[in-house]
């Protein structure tokens, strides 16, 4: 309860810094030193710039380009709006020349023909696909000869190198007849799912691999590489057919190297 | 009780800085050398050793973060309130959930990746997996923008408020913007509270401390309170209620008699019954203010208040049991009295003379030699008294040198550039006139000796720069002690320096030429292989400049006598030659061979013997 010392000591409270300056102004020499040390500052910059190596200097570097890109633009764009340019609009989409504003779109014979030839397409197992031509990756890369046995001279054994899908309701077969590993570490359920024309993407679980351009033997294990076609689930996106019916499951193409990245990127094909 | 220590929390980087920071750290202190033949056990262990390291250090920072920050529930409720007031509760809230969050999710990203990098069979897939996850890492980082700013102005905010003990004895400044609450506690306490003639000067809580009765008090200043309803409240008043609401105090009201803060006496009586309810279970005292301005008869002062406190505490103590120690152990003590003498006060007679004096001479004009000696050690010369100005209020008021951070001084003269000009130019013609040129003093032989000389060194050193200067066209150069030094070079710097240099024995005593002459020998000598004698344990005589002259040789150094030195040379060899005999390299070398190689050891025995198989 006693207090042990009588000293008080000044607290600074608040906007004491502000109240400070208030009250007492400023070093007699305050602007001076000011304007010098930010006119030092440009060579000081230039200094550093010149001085810098290593890793630190590479970002720097970069990020001091693309400060002067900003720069010029600013720059460039108050010449601009000095002087008068010519207006150089996009021309809007559906836009037609003069001569042919009297033509009819396309005619509904058209579109029934178009519908007959993507059926048939589909049929034959073509799809427009965003990557057509992919790296047929070979047995050696996919799959890892497990040695087996006392002497470790038995080699029938596959290891899944890739990263795969398998279903829910996977069961593995006795460990000792299993010739395909899919280890637990590999298997996705998620895949990023990008729509092309929304350019939006969503996190979609994947029901199944439709195909795998290097094999049908990695169609049937499940395996995801780059270009595999897979089946997500779109409920999420909530897409109506004409008929009212409600679309849940879509194609969509694998575009990265899931093993590389630790994720499944893919596109989805409208 | 925890007073927490708000001015203790450490500084929040933006999420720029903080993935630089990181990054770099990641950078620094783990290895940087893999190559693509390396075991992929190893690989696999470097590349997953930066991520492991890179959450980690995530992890503690933000860990850092959030732990140093108050929680709301935790602090005592002034404090808490207080907060909620300056920052919003929600909003503060919020930031430091987003920072759990994303630390759960940084330390998710890095055992997802790990676990995949145990699959990685190539140097190239365990590189592109790391770098994944770090970019992982560094987005979540990266959303978190927002959430690092706010943080970071709410930790500057809460480092510069006033700490008010929550607990102690405490007096409440209350009333309208303008009453002199400011002026108040800047006359009671040491605290320097600005007062300003506008509404509104003190815009947050201040706390000052003051003495009384050997106890320490505190006394805390409020932002003034308009008279509104609390849902219209803005932060500002808010301080001032929550200061009202949570801290265990004596409240004085103070109240402005001269209606100078621009609000009548009923609108302050008004103000008052509706903060009634706040004021429950604190002594209250209504303080009349700037009664010199409008005479009413004192109500209260802070000596009434501070008792009033004392004794409700006092009470409130003597109910607990605690009090029963310390009341055993105090006792007042009287003087008794012996007999029936009354002893009253003695003022000796001298005081008592002069206190007449004082009242009954009453001179035409006071002079301030008058004055001086009445007052006595009390005296200030005080000229200002007689200045003859429009307002005689403003007499005694203190000129202040700065006002608003500029300098007055600087206002005072309107002719003050041109008297500048003047003043310059007049300087400018003393100059010239030589007004300023020291005298010379009449300066002995001596002195003007050494100013001659001194101006030579000066000018021959300037010489030398400027020569040096010019001869560096050659670009790399042997250095100095390789060339030979002629003779004569050598006489004429000496003997220029006002060295005598005649002599065959002068010269020698550098003995450079010999020197040089060595030197150059040695480095000629560096394609002829020279056959070393193996006695040749015998050190040579003249050193190289870059030895001083006081160190021996090492084969020499701590050897007392030749006797000495051949033991120790004996031992040396004895030593080499197990090494020679292993052909070992030198005392690291722990190559082991391989004695049981494969091709001799394995295999069918056809036709050969084990030397080849």
């Amino acid at each position: 309860m006693w207090s042990l010392s009588r000293q008080t000591y000044f607290k600074p409270q608040n906007e004491h810094i502000e109240l400070h300056r208030k009250r007492h102004g400023q070093r007699l020499d305050h602007h001076e030193r000011k304007r010098k040390k930010e006119s030092r500052e440009a060579h000081e910059r230039s200094h550093k710039a010149r001085k810098m190596i290593g890793l630190k200097a590479k970002l720097y570097h970069k990020q001091r380009h693309s400060e002067k890109i900003q720069m010029k633009k600013t720059l460039k764009m108050h010449e601009q709006r000095k002087t008068k340019q010519k207006n150089d609009d996009k021309t809007p989409e559906g836009a037609v020349p003069a001569y042919l504003l009297d033509r009819e779109g396309q005619s509904r014979a058209k579109i029934l023909s178009n519908m007959i030839k993507q059926k048939r397409k589909e049929k034959a197992g073509k799809w427009e696909v965003p990557l057509p031509k992919v790296r047929a990756q070979g047995e050696t890369e996919v799959l890892k000869v497990i040695r087996t046995g006392k002497r470790q001279k038995k080699a029938w054994k596959r290891m899944v190198t890739k990263v795969c899908f398998v279903g829910d309701n996977f069961t593995r077969k006795p460990p000792k007849y299993e010739r395909f590993i899919r280890p637990m570490g590999l298997r996705f359920k998620k895949a990023h799912v990008t729509h092309p024309e929304l350019k939006a993407t969503f996190c979609l679980p994947i029901l199944g691999v439709k195909k795998n351009p290097s094999s049908p033997l990695y169609t049937t294990l499940g395996v995801i590489t780059k270009g595999t076609v897979i089946e997500v689930n779109v409920s999420e996106l909530g897409l109506v057919t004409q008929g009212g019916k409600v679309i849940w499951g879509k194609y969509a193409q694998v575009t990265n190297n899931p093993e590389n990245d630790g994720c499944i990127n893919a596109v989805l094909l409208v | 009780m925890a007073l927490y220590n708000f001015k203790k929390i450490m500084v929040v980087p933006t999420s720029k800085e903080f993935i630089d920071i990181t990054l770099s750290k990641t950078q620094r202190k783990t290895p940087t050398v893999i190559h693509k033949h390396y075991q992929i056990h190893r690989i696999r262990h470097f590349y997953m050793r930066k991520v492991k390291f890179t959450q980690q250090n995530y992890h503690d920072r933000l860990s850092q973060i959030l732990t140093d920050f108050p929680k709301l529930d935790d602090i005592h409720p002034f404090y808490a309130d207080l907060m909620n007031v300056l920052y919003d509760k929600d909003h503060y809230k919020l930031a430091l959930g987003q920072i759990n969050i994303a630390k759960n999710l940084i330390d998710n990203v890095s055992k997802d990746y790990v676990r995949l990098m145990k699959y990685g069979d190539s140097l190239y897939r365990c590189k592109q997996l790391k770098r994944a996850a770090l970019g992982r890492m560094c987005t979540i980082m990266k959303r978190q923008k927002q959430s690092l700013e706010y943080l970071e102005q709410v930790r500057q905010h809460l480092s510069r408020l006033p700490t008010i003990d929550p607990n102690t004895r405490t007096l409440l400044l209350c009333g309208y913007p303008n009453v002199g609450k400011s002026s108040f506690i800047n006359k009671v306490t040491r605290a320097d509270v600005e007062v300003q003639p506008y509404a509104f000067t003190t815009k947050s809580l201040f706390v000052g401390h003051m003495d009384y009765k050997y106890l320490r008090w505190q006394v805390v200043d409020t932002p003034g309170i308009l008279d509104h309803p609390l849902e219209e409240r803005n932060t500002i008043e808010m301080q001032a209620i929550t200061a009202l609401a949570h801290l265990r105090s004596a409240v004085l009201y103070v109240m402005d008699l001269s209606e100078q803060c621009g609000h009548t006496l009923k609108q302050q009586l008004e103000l008052f019954n509706n903060i009634r309810p706040l004021f429950a279970n604190k002594p209250l005292l209504v303080v009349a203010n700037k009664c010199d301005i409008k005479k009413i008869s004192e109500l209260t002062e802070e000596d009434k208040a501070c008792d009033k406190l004392l004794a409700a505490r006092v009470d409130s103590k003597m109910k607990g049991k605690k009090v029963h120690d310390v009341l055993n152990r105090l006792h007042l003590a009287m003087p008794a009295k012996r007999d029936d003498k009354p002893r009253p006060p003695f003022i000796p007679e001298g005081a008592k003379v002069g206190r007449k004096t004082m009242e009954v001479d009453a001179p035409k004009r006071k002079t301030e030699r008058d004055l001086e000696m009445e007052m006595g050690d009390d005296y200030v010369l005080d000229l200002q008294k007689y200045w003859d100005l429009m307002n005689q209020d403003e007499k005694h008021d203190v000129i202040p040198e700065i006002w608003e951070g500029h300098n007055i001084a600087d206002y005072i003269d309107p002719e003050i550039m041109k008297n500048l000009e003047d003043l310059e130019k007049e300087e400018e013609l003393k100059v010239k006139a030589g007004e300023y040129e020291s005298e010379e003093e009449s300066e002995d032989e001596e002195m003007q000796e050494i100013r001659q000389l001194a101006k030579q060194i000066r000018e021959k050193r300037k010489m030398k720069i400027v020569c040096s200067k010019e001869k560096d066209v050659h670009g790399p150069r042997m250095p100095r002690t390789v060339k030979k030094v002629e003779r004569k070079t050598l006489e004429k710097e000496m003997g220029g320096l006002g060295l005598d240099m005649t002599g065959k024995d002068a010269v020698s005593r550098f003995s450079f030429s010999s020197h040089y002459a060595v030197n150059a020998r040695r480095s000629r000598s560096v394609t002829v292989l020279k056959k070393r004698k193996r006695e040749a344990s015998v050190a040579p005589t003249s050193r190289t400049r870059s030895q001083s002259a006081s160190r021996p040789p090492r084969d020499q150094s701590g050897v007392r006598d030749p006797k000495m030195a051949k033991k120790a040379k004996k031992l040396m060899k004895s030593q080499q030659k197990d090494m020679n005999r292993q052909g070992k390299k030198g005392e690291a070398d722990r190559h082991v061979f391989d004695l049981k190689p494969k091709h001799l050891f394995s295999g069918k025995r056809k036709s050969g013997t084990n030397d080849h198989r």
